[in-house]
């Protein structure tokens, strides 16, 4: 093409004129050349712009796309935030458009949800049967009946678990994060309270909600971002599975706590989040494992001690008659090793089979009948006793008891090791006690001073017939009247005669005189007037020459003799009696 | 510890998100600068003992006639500013971005970024432009996305100048 330009450029000078022979050629060539001259113009005039017309890039725009479409995805990129900027935009400005456009596409998608939601009803109705069978379910039953909520709710709320897995508390307008749990879960928990923030805003500025509300809750899968707006800070739950109600609260309640405890510093804060430290403990309640039913969470943690009733049953079924049991041999053993004249060497028990060995003074109680005293079942008690001779002094005292074998007036007792006998007995029965009482086990020597011998049977009666003398005395008086001498001098003659022969025969007399009254009047001059009456009867009893007495006892109305009615006994009182000791003398022990 | 928010300004193409790239923790990819408009990471800075958490807010660039969402911007400590120094318009932008995060959170530390500084050759900014920026109470720094020149002094210009404006450290 620049052959025809050439020969215009050329034929430019000034030299060719109009109306000349110049003016005649451009004539010619305008007719001959004309048209190609003009495309030739456009032609240079498109190389020099290179720019398309709206119509040309009408005609090219869909093989562009087309072409480019296939070749990668840049156009698709470039693209992107304008379509979805027209889309905004278009949402913006009217709604409806776009939803009658879209409705379609969502008609399929909103059925899929359903389905989706009715399979997990019928998972849910399917739990509800499954537990309307158990005894709990029972128990809900009545719930759904008392309260009047469906069934299947019942069982719902009451099967559904949720777990707080992190609070992160908020700076609202700067989007820092105050506080965040648990600790461990990273630093990226700024990083993230910040997004939240920003896609909190984001909704906000998009959808204009500012009016009508924050973005409060998404989720992905059974994951839920629960965010609860404050004033000053927010606070944002991550939860797994289906959260109750209560959560809501449960957030509501810690952020507005939040807000009062730490408002001067929520008011203050520039970006130092040490003093929000002290939130973490209200944030960690938030962030527990909770179970839908706080009653189930009970009874879940009930049942979790339920395995330890029946052991504890079991443990005090058989440890009960155990201790029993062990308590019983203890006693047992304990008795026997106490009993004197028992000597326990080994003790076995097996199987309830009771065995004892040991060694046993042929005087001590029988070793069943210990055991039978305690509640013990003898008929499983095996003994092995071998015979020993004891020398405690509860066996060496019934030793000497079986072998002096003493009368009835004489008592018998240990002194540690030495055999102490008092009282009346025979004089044979004395020589066998001082014989055989220091050779017996457990015996030392023996005391028989306390021991006296008895009287020949004259002189006892002698005896017993002196002291039934009686010297009776007028009411309140100590005067001896004849009748009184008399008895005195009655008794002399039987105390002289006795004396005498008694000394005769080695023994020693002793007088005694005890004085009395009746009970009538008080003590003191009771006592002084029995008294004066022993005194009376002690200055006859001297003229008689019976001057030495072993005590004079002035007993006033205690101690009164016993007889017949009340007139005799109260005469009887008012009395002086006698009373006669008759001791071996040196001679004869 | 001590966090501060600074929000990353520029329009399109200054080159702001691959200037910090290196230098920050991310979490979350750049798709969210298309979708949600911001992107955060995070910068922990040392200032005379102190550590520093700069919670660094990337805010998509806008277009000339778009403004800047000022829901982002509400409560940053700092800003930096980023502007593309091959590329007059983005400077001359910088006061009306200024204007607009000025009514936001008024004045807080504020630096400018004049980045791709490593193309010294088609470098469109006279000596003049830049004398111009302290008058206009702007802090700057060269900055180069690709040798990574100038960054970390930036971030610790704006760490200590965040500390030095905090009323409860003063």
């Amino acid at each position: 093409m620049p052959e025809p330009r050439a020969p215009a450029a050329q034929s430019a000078p000034g030299d060719l004129e109009a109306g000349g022979p110049v003016g005649q050629l451009t004539e010619v060539r305008e007719l001959l050349f004309g048209a190609e001259r003009r495309q030739i113009e456009e032609l240079r005039r498109r190389l020099d712009t290179l720019e398309l017309s709206p119509e040309e890039l009408a005609e090219q725009l869909p093989r562009a796309v087309t072409l480019r479409t296939a070749r990668d995805r840049e156009l698709a990129a470039a693209l992107a935030p304008t379509v979805e900027r027209a889309i905004g935009e278009s949402v913006r400005r009217n709604p409806r458009d776009l939803a009658t456009a879209i409705f379609p596409v969502l008609g399929p998608a909103i059925r899929t949800a359903i389905a989706e939601a009715m399979a997990g009803l019928v998972q849910s109705v399917n739990r509800a049967v499954e537990h309307s069978l158990s005894p709990r379910g029972l128990r809900w039953r009545i719930e759904s009946w008392r309260t009047g909520v469906p069934f299947a709710q019942v069982v719902i709320r009451h099967t559904l678990v949720y777990r707080v897995e992190q609070v992160f508390l908020v700076h609202a307008e700067t989007g820092l994060l105050l506080a965040h749990v648990p600790e461990q879960s990273g630093d990226d928990a700024n990083l993230v309270s910040g997004m939240l923030t920003a896609i909190r805003d984001f909704v906000s500025d998009s959808f204009q909600s500012r009016d009508t509300g924050e973005l409060r809750t998404f989720s992905a899968g059974d994951v839920c971002v629960l965010a609860e707006p404050g004033p000053q800070c927010y606070l944002a739950a991550v939860v797994r599975g289906q959260y109750a109600r209560e959560l809501v609260a449960k957030l509501q309640q810690t952020l507005e706590t939040i807000h009062v405890r730490w408002a001067d510093a929520l008011g203050a804060f520039a970006g130092d989040t040490a003093p929000f430290d002290g939130t973490r403990p209200l944030l960690e309640e938030c962030l527990k494992t909770v179970l839908a039913d706080d009653v189930r969470a009970g009874r879940r943690g009930i049942a979790r001690f339920a395995w330890a009733i029946p052991v504890a049953l079991l443990l005090l079924a058989i440890g009960v008659p155990l201790a029993r049991a062990n308590q019983r041999w203890q006693r047992a053993v304990g008795a026997l090793e106490a009993e004197p004249g028992l000597v326990l060497v080994r003790a076995e028990r097996d199987w309830g089979r009771w065995t004892f060995t040991g060694l046993r003074d042929p005087l001590a109680r029988d070793p069943a009948a210990v055991l039978a005293g305690l509640g013990a079942d003898t008929a499983r008690v095996d003994g092995r006793w071998e015979p020993f001779v004891s020398t405690e002094p509860p066996l060496a005292l019934a030793r000497a008891r079986r072998v002096l074998d003493p009368p009835p007036t004489v008592a018998l007792r240990l002194a540690h090791d030495t055999l102490v006998a008092e009282g009346i007995a025979p004089a044979p029965w004395i020589a066998r006690a001082a014989s055989l009482g220091p050779v017996l086990p457990g015996v030392t020597s023996v005391t028989l001073a306390g021991v006296s011998q008895e009287l020949p049977a004259a002189l006892e009666a002698l005896r017993r017939d002196a002291e039934a003398r009686r010297v009776l005395f007028a009411v309140g008086s100590a005067a001896l009247d004849s009748a009184a001498r008399a008895a005195i001098a009655a008794f002399a003659t039987r105390y002289e005669r006795l004396r005498r022969e008694a000394e005769a025969r080695g023994f020693d007399v002793a007088l005694r005189l005890a004085g009395r009254s009746d009970p009538t009047g008080g003590e003191a001059l009771n006592r002084d007037l029995s008294r004066r009456r022993v005194e009376a009867v002690a200055v006859v009893l001297a003229r008689t020459g019976i001057a030495t007495l072993a005590g004079a006892d002035a007993l006033g109305s205690s101690n009164p003799l016993d007889d017949g009615t009340a007139a005799d006994r109260a005469r009887l009182n008012r009395s002086v009696s006698f009373s006669i000791e008759a001791r071996l003398n040196h001679g004869g022990q | 510890m001590i966090q501060k928010k600074v929000c990353m300004v520029g329009v399109q193409g200054t080159g702001k998100t691959s200037m910090v790239q290196r230098f920050v923790h991310s979490l979350f990819s750049e798709r969210y600068l298309s979708t949600v408009g911001v992107k955060i990471d995070r910068k922990v800075i040392s200032v005379a003992g102190d550590e520093v958490n700069l919670l660094l807010w990337d805010i998509e660039g806008r277009s000339q006639e778009q403004e800047v969402p000022t829901s982002y911007i509400r409560g940053a400590h700092a800003v930096l500013y980023v502007a593309d120094g091959t590329r007059r318009t983005t400077f001359e932008q910088l006061p009306q971005l200024r204007d607009l995060v000025r009514s936001t959170v008024g004045d807080v530390p504020s630096l400018v970024a004049l980045n791709k500084a490593d193309l010294a050759e088609q470098w469109a900014l006279t000596r003049g432009d830049e004398a111009a920026l302290p008058d206009a109470g702007l802090h700057h720094v060269r900055t180069s996305a690709k040798t990574g020149a100038g960054v970390e002094d930036a971030f610790h210009w704006l760490a200590k100048e965040v500390l030095r404006a905090d009323p409860s450290r003063r």
